[in-house]
C-alpha cells in the first residue's frame, strides 16, 4: 500500500527543480530540507498527531506490566512483571478461554459470511445486463451503509423480538411457540451476524464491482464465440479480474477475525447471557473503563493487539508468497 | 448499430432468471425493514399495537414525530451530534489533506519512513485503555475533541488523498513552481481545488462516520447535556429507558411508533447532504481499490 506507482512523471521534474535550487546553492542534504521547510511544517500536525494518538499509547501499553494506580501515575506504580498476563492465561484460565472462543466466534461469524457472500453477491449483479436494473439494485444494496450501528441493532432487535417481531410472526405462523432470540447466546450470534450482513453486502460490492467494471468486454464477447458458457466465463473472466481486489480486501479485514470491536456487542447483548458473550473487547470495555482496572485490561488489549499482528503478517506473507499480492 | 443488434439478441437464459430472483429477494430484505420503519413511525396508536403495520401507514398520523418535537434530551442531542459532525468533517478533512500533500511528493526526504510508520498503526495499535488513559490525561475527556483529535487521520484515507494528489498532472505544479509559488500557495491554489472530488468523496465518509457514532461519546462525555444523538438514541431504541419512564405510553402514543419516528428523525441530515454528494459515493469507495 505504501508503495506508488503513478510518480514516474515527478522525476524529471524533481531534477530540474534541483537545478533551479543548486543555482541558489548546494545540493547538501541541510539545502535540501531547507528547501522543504514549508513541506515539513505542513507534515507536522499529522506527524504530531501520529505521535500522540498511535505511538504515544503503544508506549503507554507499559501499562500492562505495572499495576496502575491513578494517584502514584505511570512512573511511580510497581512494576509488577508480567502479572497481570498470568492472571489472564494461567488465572482466570476459563474466561480467558470463553474470550478467546467467543471472540474468534464473532469474527468468524461475521468475517467468515460476510467475505464470501460480498463477493457472491458482486459477481450476481454482474450477470445483470440491463444497466439501469443493475443501478438500482445496487443503490439499494448500500442503503444500510448510511444507518448507524445504533439504528441497524434496533432494527433487527425489533425484527427478532418475541413480541411482534416479523420473525416470530413467521415462526408462529408454522405453529410453533415464539422464540425469546435475544435472550439466548445462538440467538445473540444469529442476530449479529445477519445484521451484519444486511449493512456491509452491498457496501463491500461497490469495491468488486467497480473491479469488474474495468474488464474488457471484448474479452466476454470472445469467449463466447469460442463456445464459453456463462458459469465457464465467470469462472475464467471475472473472477481471475478481482482477484487481486479480493486479496486485498481479504489482508485489509483479516484483522477483524480477532479484533473484533465492543461497540456492536455491547447494543445486541442484554443481561440474560453477558457473561456467555465475553469477548476481549467487551471485557476491557466493562472492566477497564467501567471498573478501572486499567492495568490488566490492557494486558488483554496488548495480547489482542499481537495476536491480530502475527495474523496479519502470516496471511500478508503467504499471499505474497503465492499469489504476488500484498499490502505491506 | 451491428454491436446494439447484437447485444438485443442475447437470450434471457437461465442464469439471468437466478440472478434477478436472488437480487430481488436480496433488495426485498434490504428494503423491507426500512420501510417498516418508515410506515410504522407515520401510522396510529391502534394498527401498530395490533401488529398491523407493514409497509404502508394505517392511520396515517404525525403524531409520533410530534412526541420529540419538544423533548429537551432530543434537541440539544441532535444539535450536539450536528455540531460534533461538522468540527469533526472540517478537522479530519483539514489535517487528512494538509499531511497527504508533502506525502505526495516523491522529493520529500524521509518520505518513505513516514509512510511506513503511518502504515504500521494499521497492524498494530496499544488498544483501547493506553489511548484512553492518554486522551484523559491530556485533559480532552469530556469533550467532542477527545474523538476528533483522538480519530484525526485515518491511514486508509490518507493514502487515498495521496492518490488523490498525485493523479494531478505535474505539469500543473510545475508551472505554479516555476511561477515563484511557494509549497503553501501550491497546496492552496492548486492543490486542493484539483482534488475536489476525493474531498467530497472523504467528506461524505467523515460525515457518515461522525453523524453516525455514538461508541466514542459513551467513552469520552461524563456529562449528559453533551450526549450526542447516537446517544440517546441508544438509551431509547435498545435500553427502553424512555419508555420505562413515560406513563402515557401505550394508551396514546406505542412505543414502536415513537421509537421508529425517532430513527426516520435522525436520518434527516443524511438525507439532506446525499442527493448532493451521492455521485462522490460511489466513486468515493471505488478510489480506495486504486491502490498503489
Amino acid at each position: 500500500m505504501s508503495k506508488n506507482t503513478s510518480v514516474q512523471s515527478a522525476e524529471p521534474a524533481k531534477g530540474r527543480r534541483l537545478e533551479k535550487r543548486n543555482a541558489k546553492g548546494g545540493t547538501s542534504f541541510l539545502h535540501r530540507l531547507w528547501s522543504q521547510r514549508e513541506l515539513w511544517l505542513m507534515l507536522l500536525p499529522g506527524i504530531a498527531y501520529y505521535i500522540i494518538f498511535h505511538y504515544l499509547p503503544m508506549y503507554g501499553l507499559r501499562l500492562a506490566f505495572i499495576n496502575y494506580s491513578p494517584i502514584l501515575g505511570y512512573d511511580r506504580s510497581p512494576w509488577v512483571g508480567f502479572a497481570n498476563f498470568e492472571r489472564l492465561f494461567v488465572k482466570n484460565y476459563n474466561l480467558f478461554i470463553t474470550m478467546l472462543k467467543n471472540t474468534l466466534l464473532t469474527g468468524l461469524l461475521s468475517f467468515g459470511t460476510t467475505f464470501p457472500l460480498t463477493i457472491l453477491f458482486s459477481l450476481v449483479l454482474n450477470e445483470i445486463r440491463q444497466p439501469k436494473v443493475k443501478k438500482a439494485y445496487q443503490t439499494i444494496s448500500y442503503l444500510p451503509t448510511f444507518l448507524s450501528m445504533v439504528i441497524i441493532c434496533s432494527i433487527f432487535i425489533e425484527l427478532f423480538s418475541v413480541k411482534n417481531g416479523l420473525v416470530n410472526k413467521v415462526i408462529e405462523w408454522f405453529g410453533y411457540e415464539p422464540i425469546s432470540f435475544m435472550l439466548e447466546p445462538w440467538g445473540y450470534y444469529l442476530v449479529y451476524t445477519l445484521s451484519g450482513l444486511w449493512a456491509a453486502i452491498g457496501n463491500g460490492a461497490i469495491i468488486y464491482l467497480s473491479a469488474l467494471s474495468g474488464v474488457d468486454q471484448e474479452m466476454y464477447e470472445a469467449a463466447e464465440i469460442d463456445g464459453c458458457s456463462r458459469l465457464k466465463r465467470i469462472w475464467h473472466i471475472t473472477l481471475p479480474a478481482i482477484a487481486p481486489t479480493v486479496i486485498t480486501m481479504f489482508l485489509l479485514n483479516i484483522g477483524s477475525l480477532i479484533k473484533v470491536g465492543a461497540d456492536k456487542s455491547l447494543l445486541l447483548r442484554t443481561d440474560a447471557i453477558i457473561s456467555d458473550v465475553y469477548m476481549f473487547s467487551t471485557y476491557v470495555y466493562d472492566n477497564g473503563i467501567a471498573k478501572g482496572q486499567v492495568s490488566y485490561t490492557a494486558a488483554v488489549g496488548f495480547f489482542e493487539s499481537v495476536v491480530c499482528g502475527i495474523l496479519l503478517l502470516t496471511f500478508n506473507y503467504i499471499a505474497r508468497k503465492r499469489t504476488g499480492t500484498s499490502i505491506w | 448499430m451491428k454491436e446494439i443488434k447484437m447485444k438485443k439478441k442475447k437470450r434471457f437464459d437461465y442464469i439471468d432468471v437466478i440472478a434477478h430472483i436472488v437480487l430481488i429477494l436480496f433488495s426485498a430484505c434490504i428494503l423491507y425493514p426500512m420501510l417498516h420503519v418508515l410506515a410504522v413511525s407515520f401510522s396510529g396508536v391502534l394498527p401498530i399495537l395490533q401488529n398491523r403495520v407493514t409497509i404502508f401507514p394505517i392511520d396515517f398520523t404525525f403524531e409520533n414525530y410530534t412526541f420529540f418535537m419538544e423533548h429537551s434530551e432530543f434537541i440539544s442531542g441532535f444539535v450536539n451530534q450536528v455540531w460534533y459532525t461538522i468540527e469533526g468533517v472540517a478537522a479530519n478533512l483539514f489535517f487528512t489533506a494538509l499531511m497527504a500533500y508533502p506525502l505526495s511528493k516523491m522529493r520529500l526526504i524521509g518520505r518513505k519512513w513516514i509512510m511506513r510508520l503511518c502504515v504500521f498503526t494499521m497492524y498494530f495499535s496499544g488498544g483501547l485503555i493506553p489511548l484512553y488513559m492518554q486522551i484523559r490525561n491530556m485533559g480532552l475527556g469530556n469533550s467532542e475533541w477527545a474523538w476528533i483529535f483522538g480519530g484525526l487521520i485515518a491511514t486508509y484515507y490518507l493514502i487515498i488523498m495521496i492518490n488523490g494528489y498525485q493523479a494531478i498532472p505535474e505539469s500543473l505544479y510545475e508551472a505554479a513552481y516555476l511561477d515563484g509559488a511557494s509549497d503553501f500557495q501550491v497546496f492552496f491554489m492548486i492543490a486542493l481545488p484539483l482534488t475536489k472530488a476525493t474531498l467530497a468523496s472523504l467528506g461524505l465518509f467523515f460525515f457518515i462516520n461522525h453523524w453516525n457514532s455514538w461508541y466514542s461519546a459513551m467513552l469520552y462525555l461524563d456529562d449528559p447535556a453533551k450526549f450526542p444523538l447516537q446517544l440517546f438514541m441508544r438509551s431509547v431504541l435498545i435500553e427502553d429507558e424512555l419508555m420505562k419512564n413515560t406513563p402515557e405510553f401505550s394508551q396514546e402514543i406505542a412505543p414502536i411508533g415513537v421509537k421508529n419516528s425517532l430513527i426516520v428523525l435522525s436520518m434527516i441530515p443524511v438525507m439532506v447532504v446525499y442527493p448532493f454528494v451521492q455521485k462522490y459515493f460511489v466513486t468515493g469507495v471505488m478510489m480506495g481499490s486504486v491502490k498503489g
